[in-house]
C-alpha cells in the first residue's frame, strides 16, 4: 500500500492548499494514521480505540457489536509528476454495529488511484459510504458489499467530478444475501471538458434474500459536449418478495433554470457555477462531519473550476 | 424609457410577433391584452432575452441603449424584470442566497457596494412582509415545491429587491385565487413609482381591477389592433376578443 504525506509545496495554477493533515481540522478524538482517521464509541458512548491489522497490500477493519464508528481517508496530494496510489480496506461489521466511512480523493493531475472496499455487513449493522472523487488522472473506485446478516443496512453515495481528460470509474456491488435487508445507492457526476465518467452498479438479491429493498441511481450532469458519462445500473433479483428499483439520468444543465437565474442578473459562469453546485451539494450536506464538509466545498470549487 | 420599434421575432420557424411599436415612459402602467396565441407572452420574453425567440425585425432602445443585442444578465443589471408566468423550481439554491447573488451581481455592475449577509437578511425579511411571504420560505430551495400562489408571490419578493425600473409580468395573475391575486396587486402596487414603468401582461381583466393601468394594447396575431386608456380592458371583458379580430378581418 502506497500513501503519501500531504505536506507538499503549492503547485502554480492550482489555487489554495487545503490542509487535510491538520488535526485541528477534525473535530476532537480522531486520531491521524497515515492519511485516514478512525473514531468510535461503543453502545454507552465511551470512546473505543480500534487499530486496523496489516493484511496481504491494504488493512482489515472489525467493528465490534454495537459499536459506532466513524472512518475518513484521503488520499491527497499536489505532486504534478504521474505516480499512483492504492487503497484497498476489508471491513468487517459485526452484530449491530455502524460505520460511516468517508473518501475523498484529490491526487495530482498526473495520478492514478485505485481503491478497493471490500465489505461484509453482518446481521443488524449498518454500512454508509461517502466517496467523493475530485482530482487525479484516473480514478477507480470499486466497493463490494455483502450482506451477510438478516436487517442489514447499507447506503452508498458517490460524487464525482471530472475534468480536462480524467477517468473516473466506479464499480460497486451490493449482494442482499439475508432477508430484510435494506440497500440505498445515489451515484452523482459532473463532468467536463473530455473527461469520462463510468457508473458500474450491480444489487444481486439472493434467494433467501426476502423482503430486500434496494434502490440504485445515478444522475449525471455534463458541462461539455466532449464529456461522456457511462451508467451501467444493474439488478439480479433471485427471491420473489422484494421492492428494488434503479434508474440513471444523463443530462446538461436546465436551460430554463439558467435563463431564470440570469433574467435576476445573475452572470452566465456564475449561474452556472450555482446549478453544479446545487447538483452536488445535497452529496455534501449528508456528511456529518462539519470538518469534512468545510473542506469538501473548497475541493468542489477547485475541482470544477479548471477548465478543459 | 422603452422604444420599440415594428419588432418582428419568431420562435423557431414561426413567426410571432409581426411589427410591435410601442413606447413606454417613467411612471406608466401599460396592460397588454389578447388571446392565447397573440404574441404577449413572446414579447416580454423577447424583451428579457430568453433564448428560443429571434428577433427577424425592428428594433428596442432602453433608456436610450439598444437593447436586443445584450444578455439577459446585462438587461437585468440595467434595470428590467421579467416576473415568470411559469416561475422556475432550483433544487439546491436558497431563494436567499440566490435573490443575494442576484442583488450584488446587480450592485456590482452599477458601481454600487455589495451588501453583506447581515444587510441582505434586514432587506429581504423587510421585502417579505409586503407579499407576505413567511421566513422559512426565504431559506427553502428556489420555488421548490411552492404552490402556484407562493411562486408568483416570489417573483414580486425578488422584483421588489432588485428595485427594477421596467417591471414586465407575464401572467402573473394566472393560476392564482382571489387571496392571492389581492396579495400580488398590493405588492405590485407598493412598488409603482414615478421612476418605474409596468408591462402587465394578461390574459383576463382580473388583475387590471387592481393593478389600474394607463394604456391598454390589445394585440392580436402578432399586431397591436387597438390601444385604449383603462375602459378598454372592461370593454374586452364585456365583448371577448372576437370583435376585434373580426374589424381587423374587415379593414383588411
Amino acid at each position: 500500500m502506497t500513501e503519501k504525506s500531504s505536506s507538499s509545496p503549492a503547485v502554480a495554477g492550482r489555487g489554495p492548499i487545503i490542509d487535510f493533515m491538520d488535526p485541528r481540522q477534525w473535530h476532537s478524538g480522531m486520531t491521524a494514521k497515515e492519511g485516514f482517521w478512525l473514531e468510535a464509541r461503543s453502545v454507552d458512548g465511551s470512546s473505543v480505540t480500534l487499530s486496523p491489522e496489516p493484511v496481504k497490500e491494504g488493512r482489515r477493519l472489525t467493528i465490534p457489536q454495537g459499536c459506532q464508528a466513524t472512518l475518513i481517508e484521503k488520499n491527497e496530494s499536489m505532486r504534478p509528476e504521474p505516480y499512483t496510489t492504492q487503497s484497498k480496506w476489508e471491513i468487517i461489521l459485526t452484530e449491530g454495529s455502524k460505520l460511516n466511512h468517508y473518501k475523498l480523493v484529490h491526487e495530482g493531475p498526473e495520478a492514478t488511484h485505485h481503491s478497493f472496499l471490500e465489505v461484509d455487513v453482518r446481521k443488524s449493522a449498518s454500512f454508509q459510504s461517502h466517496v467523493f472523487l475530485f482530482e487525479g488522472a484516473q480514478i477507480r473506485n470499486t466497493i463490494h458489499v455483502r450482506m451477510t446478516g438478516e436487517d442489514a443496512d447499507c447506503l452508498l453515495e458517490g460524487l464525482y467530478v471530472g475534468s480536462g481528460k480524467r477517468v473516473i470509474e466506479n464499480h460497486t456491488l451490493v449482494d442482499h444475501q439475508k432477508p430484510r435487508g435494506t440497500s440505498r445507492e445515489l451515484y452523482k457526476g459532473i463532468l467536463d471538458g473530455q473527461s469520462r465518467g463510468v457508473f458500474d452498479g450491480l444489487v444481486i438479491v439472493q434467494k433467501e434474500a426476502q423482503k430486500t429493498d434496494s434502490a440504485q441511481t445515478n444522475r449525471n450532469l455534463l458541462l461539455s459536449t466532449e464529456a461522456k458519462a457511462v451508467s451501467n445500473p444493474e439488478l439480479k433479483i433471485f427471491a420473489n418478495d422484494v421492492k428494488c428499483k434503479h434508474g440513471s439520468t444523463i443530462g446538461q444543465i436546465d436551460a430554463a433554470q439558467l435563463f431564470y437565474m440570469r433574467s435576476r442578473g445573475v452572470p452566465l459562469a456564475e449561474a452556472r457555477r450555482l446549478l453544479v453546485y446545487a447538483f452536488a451539494s445535497e452529496m455534501i450536506n449528508q456528511v456529518e462531519v462539519p470538518a469534512l464538509r468545510e473542506i469538501l466545498f473548497p475541493c468542489l470549487n477547485l475541482a470544477t473550476s479548471i477548465k478543459k | 424609457m422603452l422604444d420599440i420599434q415594428n419588432l418582428q421575432a419568431n420562435v423557431g420557424d414561426k413567426q410571432i410577433l409581426r411589427g410591435i411599436t410601442l413606447k413606454i415612459n417613467k411612471g406608466e402602467v401599460h396592460a397588454i391584452m389578447g388571446p392565447n396565441g397573440s404574441g404577449k407572452s413572446t414579447l416580454a420574453n423577447v424583451l428579457a432575452g430568453r433564448e428560443g425567440y429571434t428577433v427577424t425585425g425592428g428594433s428596442v432602445t432602453f433608456e436610450g441603449k439598444p437593447l436586443l443585442d445584450r444578455a439577459p444578465e446585462d438587461r437585468a443589471a440595467e434595470g428590467i424584470f421579467l416576473a415568470f408566468q411559469y416561475p422556475v423550481e432550483i433544487p439546491g439554491v436558497s431563494n436567499s442566497y440566490f435573490m443575494k447573488t442576484a442583488l450584488n451581481a446587480v450592485r456590482k455592475h452599477n458601481g454600487q457596494p455589495e451588501l453583506d449577509a447581515m444587510d441582505f437578511l434586514k432587506l429581504i425579511k423587510e421585502k417579505a412582509k409586503l407579499v407576505e411571504i413567511p421566513e422559512p420560505m426565504l431559506s427553502r430551495a428556489v420555488n421548490e415545491g411552492f404552490s402556484g400562489g407562493e411562486k408568483k408571490r416570489n417573483e414580486i419578493l425578488q422584483m421588489a429587491i432588485l428595485e427594477p425600473k421596467l417591471c414586465l409580468l407575464d401572467e402573473t395573475d394566472s393560476g392564482l385565487d382571489i387571496d392571492a391575486l389581492q396579495i400580488v396587486a398590493k405588492g405590485i402596487n407598493a412598488l409603482r413609482s414615478p421612476d418605474r414603468a409596468f408591462i402587465v401582461v394578461t390574459h383576463y381583466q382580473r388583475l387590471l381591477n387592481y393593478v389600474q393601468p394607463d394604456y391598454v394594447h390589445v394585440l392580436s396575431a402578432g399586431r397591436i389592433v387597438k390601444s385604449g386608456g383603462k375602459d378598454l380592458a372592461l370593454e374586452l371583458e364585456k365583448k371577448g376578443y372576437g370583435w376585434l379580430e373580426e374589424a381587423k378581418v374587415a379593414a383588411r
